[in-house]
């Protein structure tokens, strides 16, 4: 059964949102546009390993990345370079990770969305899905014990990673140990070629908060101001004490599970429906129809940012790829402590 | 005043959450029930909050203790039992072994298991498993198998700023007993000539250390004597220790209550064979449980596991050839 | 069909040899890989010696109720070519003739290029843990190399290892029995000699010994100058000798016996501590008039250890008279890269019966031995030359 949408929609008030949605939607757009490059990269093969692509997810990324405050602490997944960048990540550490250069956070030890820098809150993830939510909880947790008040942290995941032990075991223990934990469920509709129905079967994966013990949320995905109400409500929530909140959208993945995956297993009918829409294109319809924004305006943005990401592609690529002879092989930062008995 | 094993670890952790602020210790009932062990009896009313009850998640567990490591804290995980850590597996080598490699950041995250067969455990509640979290780089991973070494080596354990897996053996906890608690210690990394002697090197790690130097004591009655090695760490392994070792003796048994495939006891005898062939008198061999299960009945769990006698029979098998 | 060893195997921890009870095939049998070929008995059972390999049985080299060590060959099997190298077995001297001629060769021999890796170790599997009185531990190897010794040096040593095997620890009371004994170093021409003589010991040496009579050769002193000393002369000897027939100097390497390209005769000279053996290069093509200047050159450089670097090695055979010590026979040992070595004891007045006069006759006599390297040649062809050569000497003024 294909998940209908029914929820109320708020109208979005003047003014007060209008700077909001705008740089909402300014990192949407960038992110989108970076997506493109990436893509464009990869079949040209000047990218090593996997390409994994944010599109259809930027508005409820973005709302977590505007949401949280620089303090907070973000655990973003596949699909989060709108929440990434909105969250404060620079954009050379994406573009470094993708393209291999030594300079980035990762420092070629790790590529494409495996990257973060933890002491700004901004977690790398592993690919073991849902391992990264009780990192998240540790963290927050940590912070209550060294009595730093007013955290809030944020774990990202998709609809597959809700069939996961480590979900499970994080939301429970984030519940019992009642931290201001915002977990965010992008439901896609597909765990790379599953659908839903082959991930769970209750009606409503947002009920799954009641047998939690938690609050749950839905949205409309697709909708920038609601996903920006929605989540500003959950992070708001969290921060005040009312412990862990799911928050769980519906929306379509626009790309293949990764760029070598052509998604050709995706039902067409979710693109007739609300859910298939392309967020991005709603945004801008709704920037256009709230007259905040001009076409040209919008023209000249997407021109802007293509040259900025041209120029930094451009840039990165030139930069030093890893030496291995220069590398410091070393998995501990106890040096004394390591050994290696190879044929030197 | 004479303590046990269990009770030096105990106050090995009450050091630490003294001298350290930073020192908590998670893992399943743990709190004021004081652990299945009781190896934090009384901690949560000394220190209270800082010892905390965790649910039965040991994949939560490690998350939460790697997060804590990320904010600056030096969480203590206890797991129930080493057998449960396999539910913890993946956070304890893929979170928390990779996070200093991948994002220059360490994580100095201590992994209690209580580790080792007793009579009647069974084969969920024996295993030692310190040849896998070997196996993963990015951990060091350490098997006391005195009192005092108990105490020392888990309070520096705590102090690393790496992984650590600490293999407490279970045999051990109410068995040994030592009189008082060392002010010093030979430093993670360094073995322990546990004997000296003079035919026959024995290198062994945890309550196997026991079972070969009372091999040790039947073989002296007929004239030979044994040199037993105690690794102490098994990684980062004291090959050095090893190897000066073999140069005296000329021969090798290497004896671990792990299962054979890929065990510690094999990569002890890589190393030897490759870097101190010539050292060699003798095929160097191995002794280790059988590539079973850990058998829940008495009968089948002494014969699983190498003992003193069989330990003296392999050694005997080697001084004859 | 190359044939291939069937070798006692290792039948158990600490098993050294194992008596022979009973022959289960006869020469002529086809048999199968893995068949049981010959009941054994050890110390702790009954066992059985299977068949490494498919093929026709040739025979068994062994005598029932006799015992044989582990690694012992106890008769041959013939297999297909093919047979024995999908088995990588050695068939010996016919395998090696492979390896001598190269690899292209040996390759086309096989029939179409053969692309699969050829092992360059070779032989039939032996115990992974050797045991016996011949087996070296790694260390054991090592220590040997450490203080410059050989397995040569290790006879003195009763092994107390499974099977009579060396430990390091019988070689470290060894070695520290003879410290505690008076030693002193030997020169390095000791230690060069011993070990020649080593290496020329690994080859079964025989010897054939015969009577020269040297009248004729002091009557040709007495009118002839220069005087050719009975050692040259014996050189000249061997020499025409020799290039009438260059078999017996050749050298066995392989399968293969080598020539000599030209006959140089070596001679014995002995120095402090040793002994050097300078060279008449062309020994064939110079008559003994011809050669006692430059012999007597040598004698002298050689004394004065002055001999140039081209002066010695490269010599196909050597005499050495050790008659000089007043010696009457001896067995000398060829260097381990010559085949033979002509040796002469002290002349004697010996009595020789002469038929027409009917009396015994006083002569000078020498014993001249042929000490070779008995792969080469045997008995007769050993005692051919030795003969050639007392004929020529009978004759100096043709030499």
């Amino acid at each position: 059964m294909l998940q209908t949408l029914s929820i109320p929609k708020a109208p979005v008030p003047a003014g007060a949102d209008r700077d909001t949605y705008l740089t909402a939607y300014r990192f949407m757009l960038l992110a989108r546009l970076l997506d493109d490059k990436y893509a464009a990269l990869y079949r040209a093969g000047k990218i090593q390993g996997g390409v994994f692509l944010g599109r259809g997810q930027e508005a409820l990324s973005v709302a977590i990345g505007v949401s949280l405050k620089q303090s907070d602490i973000f655990a973003p997944l596949i699909r989060d370079a709108a929440g990434r960048l909105a969250f404060g990540e620079p954009i050379l550490d994406a573009i470094r990770t993708y393209l291999g250069s030594s300079l980035g956070p990762m420092r070629g030890r790790d590529g494409n969305v495996h990257r973060g820098r933890p002491q700004m809150g901004l977690l790398p993830m592993i690919s073991h899905l849902g391992a990264m939510i009780s990192v998240v909880n540790g963290m927050l947790f940590a912070r209550r014990m060294k009595g730093i008040p007013g955290s809030v942290g944020v774990a990202s995941i998709g609809d597959g990673a809700t069939a996961t032990g480590s979900f499970h075991e994080a939301l429970n223990q984030a519940a019992i140990e009642k931290l201001p934990l915002v977990l965010v469920v992008a439901n896609n509709q597909y765990a790379y070629s599953t659908p839903n129905l082959r991930e769970f079967v209750c009606a409503n994966l947002a009920d799954r908060a009641v047998g939690y013990g938690v609050a749950g949320h839905e949205v409309d995905g697709t909708d920038l101001s609601e996903c920006l109400r929605v989540i500003g409500e959950a992070v708001g929530n969290a921060r005040a004490g009312q412990g862990p909140q799911l928050v769980v959208a519906s929306l379509l993945r626009l790309c293949g599970h990764g760029e070598h995956d052509d998604a050709g297993y995706v039902d067409p009918e979710f693109k007739h429906m609300q859910l298939g829409r392309d967020c991005l294109k709603v945004a801008e319809a709704e920037l256009l129809r709230q007259q905040w924004v001009e076409p040209a305006e919008l023209a000249r943005w997407r021109n802007d940012n293509i040259v900025q990401i041209e120029e930094l592609v451009a840039q990165v690529q030139h930069e030093p790829t890893p030496d291995p002879f220069g590398e410091d092989w070393s998995a501990i930062s106890s040096r004394h402590l390591g050994e290696t008995h190879e044929i030197e | 005043m004479s303590l046990t094993y269990l009770e030096a670890i105990r106050e090995a952790q009450a050091h630490a959450l003294r001298e350290d602020p930073r020192v908590f210790i998670y893992g399943q009932d743990v709190g004021s029930f004081g652990g299945a062990f009781k190896a934090t009896k009384n901690l949560s009313k000394e220190f209270p909050g800082r010892v905390l009850d965790a649910p039965i998640s040991e994949d939560a567990i490690v998350g939460l203790a790697v997060g804590a490591a990320i904010e600056g804290l030096r969480p203590i995980v206890e797991m129930q039992f080493a057998d449960f850590s396999t539910v913890g597996f993946n956070q304890i080598v893929n979170q928390a072994a990779t996070l200093f490699w991948r994002t220059n950041l360490p994580c100095p995250i201590t992994v209690r298991l209580p580790c080792g067969g007793t009579a009647g455990s069974g084969p969920f509640h024996s295993q030692t498993m310190e040849a896998i979290y070997a196996h993963y780089p990015g951990v060091i991973v350490l098997t006391p198998a005195t009192v005092e070494d108990a105490y020392s080596m888990l309070i520096e354990a705590v102090a690393l700023d790496d992984p650590v897996v600490f293999c407490e053996h279970k045999f051990l906890y109410y068995h040994l007993k030592a009189d008082k608690l060392p002010n010093e210690a030979l430093p993670i990394g360094k073995a322990r000539i546990a004997r000296e002697g003079r035919d026959l090197t024995v290198v062994t790690y945890s309550a196997m250390v026991h079972e070969a130097l009372a091999a040790a004591t039947e073989l002296s009655a007929d004239g030979w004597e044994i040199e037993v090695v105690d690794l102490r760490s098994v990684k980062p392994l004291d090959t050095d220790t090893v190897m000066a070792s073999v140069a005296r003796t000329g021969r090798l048994l290497c004896v671990g209550e792990a299962w054979p495939w890929g065990g510690v006891t094999a990569e002890i005898i890589a190393r030897v064979a490759s870097e101190g062939y010539d050292l060699l008198d003798a095929p160097p061999q191995r002794l280790n449980a059988k590539d079973t299960p850990v058998p829940f009945h008495p009968n089948l769990w002494t014969a699983h596991r190498p003992t003193a006698r069989s330990v003296a029979e392999a050694a005997r098998k080697i001084l004859r050839t | 069909m190359p044939q291939i060893p069937i070798i006692m195997p290792q039948l158990g921890e600490s098993i050294a040899e194992a008596v022979i009870l009973n022959f289960l095939v006869k020469p002529g049998d086809t048999i199968e890989t893995g068949q049981d070929i010959i009941e054994v008995e050890t110390n702790k059972a009954t066992m059985t010696v299977t068949a490494s390999c498919k093929g026709r049985l040739t025979d068994f080299t062994v005598e029932l109720n006799e015992s044989y060590v582990v690694g012992a060959s106890l008769g041959h099997i013939e297999a297909t070519a093919e047979e024995a190298a999908r088995l990588g077995l050695d068939s010996g001297p016919q395998q090696k003739e492979n390896h001598l001629e190269g690899g292209s060769k040996g390759d086309s021999s096989n029939g179409s290029a053969n692309t699969r890796v050829q092992p360059t170790v070779r032989g039939l599997p032996v115990p992974a843990n050797a045991a016996g009185a011949s087996y070296l531990s790694p260390r054991l190897k090592a220590r040997m190399a450490e203080l410059g010794l050989h397995a040569a040096d290790l006879a003195g040593i009763a092994g107390s290892g499974a099977a009579g095997r060396v430990t390091v620890e019988d070689f470290e009371k060894f070695i520290a029995n003879l410290e505690k004994q008076m030693t002193s170093q030997a020169s390095s021409m000791r230690v060069a000699v011993a070990d020649a003589m080593r290496r020329s010991w690994t080859r079964p040496i025989a010897h054939v010994g015969m009577p020269v009579c040297l009248d004729p050769l002091f009557a040709y002193r007495k009118v002839n100058r220069p005087k050719p000393g009975p050692a040259l002369c014996a050189m000249r000897a061997l020499a025409v000798a020799l290039a009438e027939n260059s078999a017996p100097a050749g050298r066995l390497v392989g399968s293969k016996i080598v020539h000599p390209s030209s006959i140089d005769i070596g001679f014995a000279v002995e120095a402090e501590d040793g002994v050097l053996v300078p060279v008449i290069r062309n020994a064939d093509k110079k008559t003994l008039k011809e050669m006692v200047g430059a012999y007597n050159d040598l004698v002298r450089m050689a004394r004065d250890r002055k001999l140039p670097a081209n002066a010695t090695g490269g010599s196909i055979a050597t005499v050495t008279n050790f008659g000089t010590f007043g010696l009457e026979w001896a067995t000398p040992i060829p260097l381990p890269e010559q085949t033979l070595v002509l040796g002469m004891g002290a002349a004697r007045h010996k009595p020789r019966w002469d038929s027409v006069k009917g009396q015994f006759l006083p002569i000078m006599e020498a014993n001249f031995t042929l000490s070779f390297d008995h792969r080469v040649l045997d008995g007769g062809a050993a005692g051919r030359l030795l003969q050639r050569v007392g004929t020529l000497m009978s004759t100096p003024e043709l030499l």
